[in-house]
């Protein structure tokens, strides 16, 4: 099997040769480094990444505009999230947009690595913070007076998580490895990483449905 | 102490000018067509130059802010009331009783609102009342026009002294504004600058030393404790960025929680606020403090708290993965009488109609799970 192909985003330099390098010397190979998000974009459609690091502060675009635009150029791409804390409405834009992964920069490299080589496989890397941020999305989705929806209910076409799911995902976001969650739950350890993954894919279909339905409506009505 | 240059004011000073030579020629035009009627129109004519070269002075004299105090003010108030009083000899009563209208007319109105400006409504007030008095006492009959004009010299007071209060109001909330503004922008310029640069630093530090054994290893957890630290404060919030309630009553769980989180204690939350009546979060806040302190002394200090919105209730969870309680340990913990976390826990909860669920097993780690139901208004 080939290395993979890694592309590092981020506007501070010392940051992502450090990044680099760690990614190197761990036996990946690192086709691209950028600081700045219109660039990224442009030169990933070259270099062709499997996974991209990505800082969601950058000087020119934000992170979701980053995040749509690669999509665009490689259908294919993973994106894992490396940011600082205090950033979380940013965050969960970036994965309702379409990215798989988070972890904050304090990771500890192994960590960090483990993480990407999970990404470039299509595991998505919840933190617990992002596993919180996910649960308070279905629940403000859930929650009447959301939408044009009949009142007092949530609109159909809601994605909603199953009781197992929301289950899972509490799990992660109390700071459970997936290992444990197996443990505890009686589960195997790839049906939990199924459950984790689908509570992501129901939302980023969400999103891509109302970005689609928003699109028809201006494109109908202006 | 120099007195900030008063930009409200001034137009309000220029105003009384342009008031002050407008009367003067209304008084030279009265002055003019009654000139045979007066009992010593030659007197007349040196008050009436007196006025004209008392007009100017004050105009030159209020022109300077630091010459706008009280000898001034009460020089322009005496010199007024003595034109005033003089009125009836100069004047004559004959020609006073005859319909003949005092020197002073409106031009009289001139240091009430000097007062007025200078000092507001109650200072204007006054100025009124004496320059009204002295008038009045000039008149050979007091009759409703006479009042009429005292009225509207007393009203031009109260309301010129209020605007002029508005004014300098209006200037003092405008500067607080301009500094306030100018300190989130220096703020601001010093946060993208750490942003930059310390914060990656410290980050990368703590990042490369993680693993290191011993002291290199405390040091890099040092280095991120410290980040977590500068970043809520640059951030000015805390690090979970506080959303902004506009209900005064109620605040943030998020933001009061966030204080406890460090790089041993997780924090997940919603993206949105979750807002709790302040003394029910400030309750839930200790109890989730008490439960962390906890993990502190029995389990190394790694923990996980999870905040969750549920509409009717909000839930806190606290897992930790130390020792766990042994069965029986806190039933036993009961009966010795030290139940000090669980019962200051469960007591807080208990008194906001919620309930507290504690999962422990021995190796397992402890959960603590707070719920509280939310008061439907």
């Amino acid at each position: 099997m080939s290395a993979l192909r890694v592309m590092v985003v981020d506007d501070h330099p010392m940051w992502r040769e450090g990044v680099a390098r760690d990614l190197t010397e761990a036996g990946f190979l690192v086709v691209a480094t950028s600081g700045e998000g219109r660039q990224a974009i442009r030169v990933a459609a070259a270099a062709r990444p499997d996974v991209v690091v990505l800082d969601l502060q950058l000087p020119d675009i934000s992170g979701v505009e980053v995040v749509l635009g690669l999509r665009a150029a490689l259908p294919e791409v993973r994106v894992l999230m490396l940011s600082a804390s205090g950033e979380e409405q940013s965050v969960l834009d970036a994965v309702k947009a379409g990215a798989t992964g988070y972890l904050v920069k304090s990771t500890a490299p192994a960590e960090f690595l483990d993480a990407v080589r999970r990404t470039a496989a299509g595991d998505p890397v919840f933190t617990p913070g992002l596993a919180g941020l996910v649960l308070g999305e279905y629940r403000r989705l859930a929650a009447p007076g959301q939408g044009p929806g009949p009142a007092g209910g949530a609109e159909p076409g809601t994605p909603r998580l199953t009781d197992r799911e929301t289950e899972v995902l509490r799990l992660v976001a109390k700071g459970m490895s997936y290992k444990q969650i197996a443990q505890r739950l009686g589960l195997s350890h790839r049906t939990v990483q199924n459950h984790v993954q689908n509570t992501l894919g129901k939302l980023q279909l969400h999103n891509r449905v109302e970005l689609t339905r928003y699109a028809i409506e201006r494109g109908l009505g202006g | 102490m120099p007195s900030p240059p008063r930009g409200f004011e001034v137009p309000l000073w220029r105003a009384l000018t342009v008031f002050r030579l407008a009367s003067l020629a209304y008084v030279c035009v009265l002055a003019v067509r009654d000139a045979d009627r007066y009992a010593h129109p030659f007197a007349v004519g040196a008050l009436l130059l007196l006025m004209i070269a008392w007009t100017g002075a004050t105009i030159v004299a209020y022109a300077r802010p630091a010459w706008r105090r009280w000898p001034l003010l009460l020089a322009d108030l005496g010199v007024v009331i003595a034109i005033v009083l003089s009125t009836p000899w100069v004047v004559g009563r004959e020609a006073l009783g005859n319909g003949v209208p005092t020197l002073g007319v409106a031009w009289m109105a001139g240091p009430v609102l000097a007062w007025a400006v200078s000092g507001g409504r109650r200072r204007g007030t006054v100025a009124a009342l004496l320059v009204a008095g002295a008038d009045l006492a000039t008149r050979e009959r007091i009759g409703q026009s006479s009042f009429t004009g005292v009225i509207l010299m007393l009203l031009a007071g109260v309301v010129v002294g209020h605007v002029a209060r508005l004014a300098v109001a209006a200037e003092e909330r405008l500067q607080r504004a301009v500094e306030l503004e100018a300190a989130t922008r220096e703020r601001e310029r010093l946060a993208r600058g750490i942003h930059d640069s310390v914060l990656q630093v410290l980050a990368l530090v703590q990042r490369r030393g993680a693993d290191l054994p011993g002291e290199a290893g405390d040091l890099a957890r040092l280095a991120g404790e410290q980040e977590a630290a500068l970043r809520a404060l640059i951030s000015g919030t805390t690090p979970v960025g506080a959303g902004r309630l506009d209900d005064g009553d109620a605040v943030d769980l998020r933001a009061l929680l966030s204080r406890y989180a460090s790089t041993a204690v997780s924090l997940s939350a919603p993206a949105s606020p979750v807002p709790l009546p302040r003394q029910v979060a400030g309750e839930l806040a200790a109890a989730t403090s008490a439960a962390l302190d906890n993990v502190g002394r029995h389990a190394g200090g790694r923990a996980w708290v999870l905040i969750e919105d549920e509409g009717d209730s909000v839930t806190v969870s606290i897992r930790d993965e130390g020792p766990g309680i042994p069965d029986g340990r806190l039933a036993e913990a009961a009966a010795q009488g030290r139940l000090g976390v669980t019962l200051s826990i469960q007591g807080r909860v208990a008194d906001l109609g919620g309930t507290v669920r504690i999962m422990s097993a021995p190796e397992a780690g402890t959960e603590i799970e707070l719920v509280v139901p939310r008061a439907r208004g």
